[in-house]
C-alpha cells in the first residue's frame, strides 16, 4: 500500500508525463528504482487434448495484447512444449535409465540428474533467456511452470508507469 | 516408516510451503510397521534357517538369487514409501483470484475428443488436472492418482506408481520363493519336523501362504490396469465403464509408459531460483496491428472451457473420485461479456482493476441440490438482480461485465436491496425484470438492472450477498429481507448451481453455506472477499441498514487476511480496518439466531463511524461484487436486517455485542438454524427484509467455532476453512 502511494506521489509531481523522464522518476522514488509493481497475471493453462503429456495452450491471452507481438509469445510457449515433449519421451535413453536405476537398487538416484531433471534445468535456462531478451523489457515476466506443478505458465504484467498505460 | 506423501512443508530455499504440517498420527504407521516386520522378519528368518541347508544341498546360487530378490522388493517397498508421488503445491493467491467467484465446479476439456471432467480442488485452489485427485489421507492432490496404500503409508502416484508396481511383482516372486523353498527343506525333512528349524520354515511358509493370495491378487489387479492404462482410482469409481478410456495408448505403450518412462520430476520442495530477471520501465511496446485489435474485441483470453458446470454439482456431490471431502469451490465467473455495455465506467474501472476472487464460492460443498435448480429454472426472473446476471447460464453471468455483479452469489437472494431506497425498491422490482431488464438480453438486461440498482444503492452488492457462498452483489438481495431467505436462496442458487459458489451459497436447507463457514477450514478466500466487500466507494445513499448488512457481511472476513492480489483503490486503510472490524462483529451477529443482520460496524472505529462506513461498505460492495463474494458469513446476517431497518441504525456494534455474547455460547447446532437463514442474508440483511426469517442470519457464519478467548472483549472463532477471526463481543 504504502509503495502504491508513493507511486502517486511520483505520478503527481512528474504531471505523469510518461517515462519520458525516466531519470525524474526514478530520483523521485526509490520505489521506483526497484522491481514496478505487479498489476496483474497472466495464467497460461495446459492443453489436455493429447492426453496428459506436459503442454500448454498456445492461444494468445487478450491481456498481453499491448504488451508483446503474438507471434513471440506463441513460439515461446511451442518451445516450451518441445521441451516438455523431450523431457517426457520414452526413449533409449530413458528406458536405459530405468534399467540402471532397478540394477543399482535406485541408488543411482543419488549420484545422477534423471533426464527430465536435466530437461528441466534446459528449459529454466530457456525461460530465463527468453525473460531478460524479450519479456522483461515489454515488461512481463514468465515464471517457469515447474514452480506451478507445471500447471500453468505464470506471465506477470507489471504496471507500465508511461502515460495512459495501466493504472 | 513415515510416508513422505503429504510433502509437507515445502523444502528448499526457495520453495514455498504449500501444504500445512499434519498432526501426527501413529494409527498410520501400524500397516506400514506391520508389513516391514513380516517382510523383513520372515525374510531373515528364512535366510537364517532354511537357506544354510540349502545352500548346502541343493546349490549355492538359491540363497544368492534370494537375496537379489529380497533386495529388490525391499528397495520398491523403500521407493514406494518414501517417494514423492507427485503431489501438487498449492496454488498461490494470485492464480486462485483470476477465477471469478462464479467459476464453476467443474471445467471440461477434451482429451482425444473425450470430453473430462476437471473438479474444482478447494484445498488446493486449482482445477485438478485429469487423473488427479486430492488424498483425504495425506491432504494433497496428486498427480495420476491411483490410491492411497495403507501397507506403505503414501499415496501411488505418478512418481512412484512403477516402484509400487514393481514391489507387488518382487513381493509376489518373494513369497513364491520362500514358500517354494521352504516346501523344498520341509520335504526333505519330513522325519524332523520337530527340530527348529524346521518348525521355524514352516512359520515362515504359514505366513508366506498367507500373504500370497491377497498380495498375488493385487498383482494381478494391477498388471491389468497397467495393461489397460488405467489407475485404480479410475478402475474403482467406474470411470470408463463402458466407456473409452482417454490416457490409453495401447497396452505396450501404456506399459513401456509405466517401466521405462523417465522419472517425473517433482513439484514439492523444489529448490527455487532467485529472480535474477530486472524488470524496468520503460517497456516497449508492439504496434497494434489490426489482428490484434480484432482479437481483442473477440478474445477475452479465457482458454478453458467453462461451460461444464450446470447440472454436475450436485451430481458430483455424490461422486467421489476419493475420499474428497472438500466442498466444491464456487462458479467462476465467466469472462466480461463483450457485447454487454458498461453501465458504470466506474464500476467497470473497479472492477478490471481486481478481479473478483469469489473463493467462498469455491469452499462451498456442491449443495446445488437438484431443487433448486429447479426454483433458478422456474423462476429465472426472481433473481435477484446479481443473479439474473446468473441465472441464464454459467456462461452468461461471466459475461458480465460488472464482475462485481457478476461474481455475488445469487444466494443471497433474500437479501434484497436495504428497504427504504430507491434502489431496493427497484431491485425487487427489477428482480422479476433481471433478465428482461433495459438491457437486450437477459443478461444484459439484469446487468444493466442490476447496475442501475447498484448505483443507486452501491454498497449493497457483494458484501451483502457474500455471505456463505459469495454472494452476488447483495443489493438486491440485501434489501429485500421479506423474501424468504431461503427461497432467494433457492433461486439464487439454482442459477449458480454449476457454480463452486453455489454449493457454499445455499444449502439446501439454507444452513449449508453456514455450516460450511463454520467448519474450520482454509478459506482465505473468505477473508479476501470480505476484504474486498468494505471498501467501497463512498456513496451516501443507501439506508444505513444496507450498509450494515453489507458491513456485517466484510466483517465475515478475517482480518489476517489480506487484500490478495489486488488493493481496492478505494480501501482506504481505515476502511480495511474498520472492515476487519465489521466483519467479525458481523461474523458475531449472525451466531445470535434472532438477528441475523450483520453489524457493519467495526470494534475499532467510533460508532458514529459505523453509517458512513456502512455506506462506504454498501458501495465498495457494489462495486466490487466479485471481489466482495469472498466474504462469507458478514453477509449472512441477514436476520439483522431486522434491526437494520432504521435506516440510520445505531452502529451496529452495540447490537453484534449484544449478539455475540448468544453467539459465543452457542454451538455447532446453533449454526444449523441460523444459518439457513442466515446465508441469505449477508447483505441482505437488508434492512428492508427484517421479517426474515432468523435463519438467514447465521449462513455465514463463521462463528461456530469459537476457539479462542474473549481477549478484551474480542473472541476468535474459527471459520470455514480455518480462518480464524476476531469477534468483538
Amino acid at each position: 500500500m504504502v509503495q502504491d502511494w508513493r507511486k502517486l506521489e511520483v505520478v503527481d509531481r512528474c504531471v505523469a508525463d510518461s517515462y519520458e523522464t525516466p531519470t525524474m522518476a526514478e530520483t523521485h522514488s526509490l520505489q521506483d528504482l526497484q522491481q514496478p509493481a505487479v498489476s496483474s497475471k497472466v495464467f497460461v493453462q495446459r492443453d489436455y487434448s493429447s492426453g496428459t503429456i506436459c503442454k500448454f495452450q498456445t492461444k494468445f491471452p487478450s491481456e498481453l495484447e499491448s504488451r508483446v507481438d503474438k507471434q513471440q509469445f506463441e513460439e515461446t510457449i511451442q518451445t516450451l512444449n518441445n521441451l516438455y515433449a523431450e523431457a517426457e519421451k520414452l526413449g533409449g535413453k530413458s528406458y536405459l535409465e530405468g534399467c540402471l536405476a532397478c540394477l543399482t537398487a535406485y541408488t543411482i538416484f543419488l549420484c545422477m540428474e534423471t533426464h527430465y531433471e536435466k530437461v528441466l534445468k534446459k528449459i529454466a535456462r530457456y525461460i530465463k533467456d527468453q525473460n531478460e531478451k524479450i519479456y522483461a523489457p515489454r515488461g512481463l515476466l514468465l515464471t517457469d511452470p515447474i514452480e506451478r506443478g507445471l500447471r500453468v505458465v505464470e506471465i506477470t504484467i507489471f504496471e507500465d508507469r508511461s502515460i495512459g498505460s495501466g493504472r | 516408516m513415515p510416508g513422505f506423501s503429504g510433502g509437507g512443508v515445502g523444502g528448499g530455499v526457495g520453495g514455498p510451503v504449500s501444504a500445512p504440517p499434519r498432526p501426527f498420527r501413529p494409527s498410520r504407521y501400524v500397516p506400514v510397521s506391520a508389513a516391514t516386520t513380516f517382510l523383513v522378519g520372515s525374510t531373515t528368518l528364512f535366510f537364517c534357517f532354511t537357506c544354510p541347508w540349502l545352500a548346502e544341498y541343493v546349490s549355492a546360487v538359491i540363497p544368492i538369487y534370494n537375496a537379489v530378490i529380497f533386495l529388490f522388493t525391499l528397495a520398491n517397498f523403500c521407493m514406494a514409501t518414501f517417494m514423492d508421488p507427485g503431489v501438487f503445491p498449492r496454488a498461490e493467491e494470485d492464480e486462485d483470484k483470476e477465477d471469478d467467484f462464479r467459476a464453476p465446479l467443474y471445467k471440461t476439456v477434451e482429451i482425444k475428443g473425450i470430453q473430462v471432467r476437471m473438479k474444482w480442488c478447494s484445498t488446493c485452489r486449482f482445477y485438478r488436472p485429469p487423473r488427479c485427485s486430492h488424498c483425504s489421507v495425506c491432504d494433497n492432490c496428486v498427480e495420476d492418482f491411483d490410491h492411497h496404500c495403507p501397507w506403505v503409508n503414501n499415496c501411488i502416484g505418478r512418481r512412484n506408481y512403477r516402484y509400487f508396481f514393481l514391489f507387488l511383482l518382487s513381493l509376489t516372486t518373494h513369497i513364491m520363493d520362500v514358500f517354494g523353498f521352504g516346501l523344498v527343506y520341509v520335504l526333505h525333512h519330513r522325519q524332523q519336523l520337530d527340530t527348529p528349524h524346521a518348525a521355524v520354515t514352516m512359520a515362515v511358509m504359514c505366513v508366506a501362504g498367507l500373504f500370497f493370495v491377497p498380495v498375488a491378487g493385487l498383482t494381478g489387479f494391477h498388471i491389468v490396469l497397467v495393461a489397460r492404462g488405467r489407475t485404480t482410482n479410475e478402475q474403482v469409481t467406474g470411470k470408463f465403464r463402458g466407456g473409452v478410456n482417454p490416457f490409453t495408448n495401447g497396452c505396450l505403450r501404456n506399459i513401456s509408459h509405466v517401466l521405462c518412462s523417465s522419472q517425473a520430476p517433482r513439484y514439492m520442495g523444489r529448490w527455487r531460483s532467485p529472480q535474477a530477471v530486472e524488470v524496468q520501465p520503460p517497456f516497449l511496446r508492439p504496434s497494434l496491428t489490426e489482428a490484434q485489435l480484432e482479437a481483442k474485441v473477440l478474445d477475452n483470453g479465457i482458454q478453458n472451457d467453462r461451460h461444464s458446470t450446470r447440472s454436475k454439482s450436485s451430481l458430483d456431490q455424490m461422486e467421489s473420485q476419493s475420499a474428497d471431502a472438500e466442498p466444491p469451490p464456487p462458479p467462476k465467473p465467466e469472462l466480461r461479456y463483450p457485447g454487454l455495455p458498461r453501465a458504470d465506467t466506474e464500476e467497470s474501472s473497479l472492477l478490471t482493476e481486481a478481479p473478483p476472487t469469489p473463493s467462498m464460492y469455491k469452499y462451498r460443498p456442491a449443495y446445488n441440490s437438484p431443487g433448486r435448480n429447479h426454483t433458478a429454472l422456474s423462476h429465472p426472473n426472481k433473481m435477484i438482480r446479481g443473479e439474473s446476471l446468473d441465472s441464464p447460464s454459467p456462461s452468461i453471468l461471466q459475461s458480465s461485465r460488472q464482475p462485481s455483479y457478476r461474481s455475488e452469489p445469487s444466494s443471497l437472494d433474500g437479501a434484497t436491496v436495504v428497504g427504504g431506497s430507491v434502489g431496493a425498491r427497484r431491485g425487487g422490482g427489477e428482480r422479476g425484470e433481471g433478465p428482461g431488464g433495459p438491457g437486450a438480453t437477459g443478461v444484459t438486461g439484469g446487468m444493466s438492472g442490476y447496475s442501475l440498482t447498484g448505483r443507486s444503492y452501491t454498497s449493497y452488492p457483494s458484501s451483502l450477498v457474500l455471505s456463505a457462498g459469495g454472494s452476488r452483489s447483495s443489493s438486491l438481495r440485501s434489501a429485500q429481507t421479506a423474501h424468504n431467505p431461503l427461497a432467494t436462496l433457492q433461486s439464487e442458487g439454482t442459477t449458480d448451481t454449476s457454480y463452486k459458489s453455489l454449493a457454499n451459497q445455499t444449502p439446501r436447507n439454507g444452513s449449508l453455506s453456514y455450516d460450511s463457514l463454520l467448519t474450520p477450514s482454509e478459506s482465505p478466500e473468505f477473508e479476501s472477499a470480505a476484504h474486498e466487500l468494505s471498501p467501497q466507494k463512498p456513496h451516501a445513499l443507501f439506508p444505513l441498514a444496507t450498509g450494515a448488512t453489507i458491513t456485517g457481511q466484510s466483517e465475515v472476513v478475517s482480518p489476517s487476511s489480506p487484500l490478495q492480489g489486488y488493493t481496492s483503490p478505494f480501501l482506504s486503510a481505515q476502511i480495511a480496518q474498520q472492515r476487519e472490524g465489521q466483519l467479525l462483529q458481523g461474523s458475531a451477529t449472525f451466531s445470535s439466531p434472532h438477528r441475523a443482520y450483520l453489524r457493519a460496524v467495526s470494534p475499532t472505529p467510533p460508532s458514529s463511524s459505523g453509517p458512513s462506513e456502512t455506506h462506504h461498505l454498501l458501495q465498495h460492495n457494489q462495486d466490487s461484487t466479485s471481489r466482495a463474494l469472498r466474504a462469507p458469513s458478514s453477509s449472512s446476517s441477514s436476520p439483522g436486517v431486522r434491526s437494520l431497518e432504521p435506516p440510520v441504525s445505531p452502529p451496529p456494534r452495540s447490537l453484534s455485542l449484544g449478539k455475540s455474547h448468544s453467539y459465543t455460547g452457542e454451538a455447532g447446532p446453533q449454526h444449523k438454524p441460523r444459518s439457513t437463514g442466515g446465508g441469505t442474508v449477508l447483505g441482505g440483511g437488508g434492512a428492508g427484509g427484517g421479517q426474515q426469517a432468523p435463519q438467514s442470519t447465521s449462513r455465514t457464519v463463521v462463528a461456530n467455532h469459537t476457539t479462542s478467548k474473549p481477549g478484551g472483549g474480542v473472541k476468535k472463532v474459527t471459520g470455514v476453512g480455518g480462518t480464524t477471526y476476531e469477534i468483538s463481543v
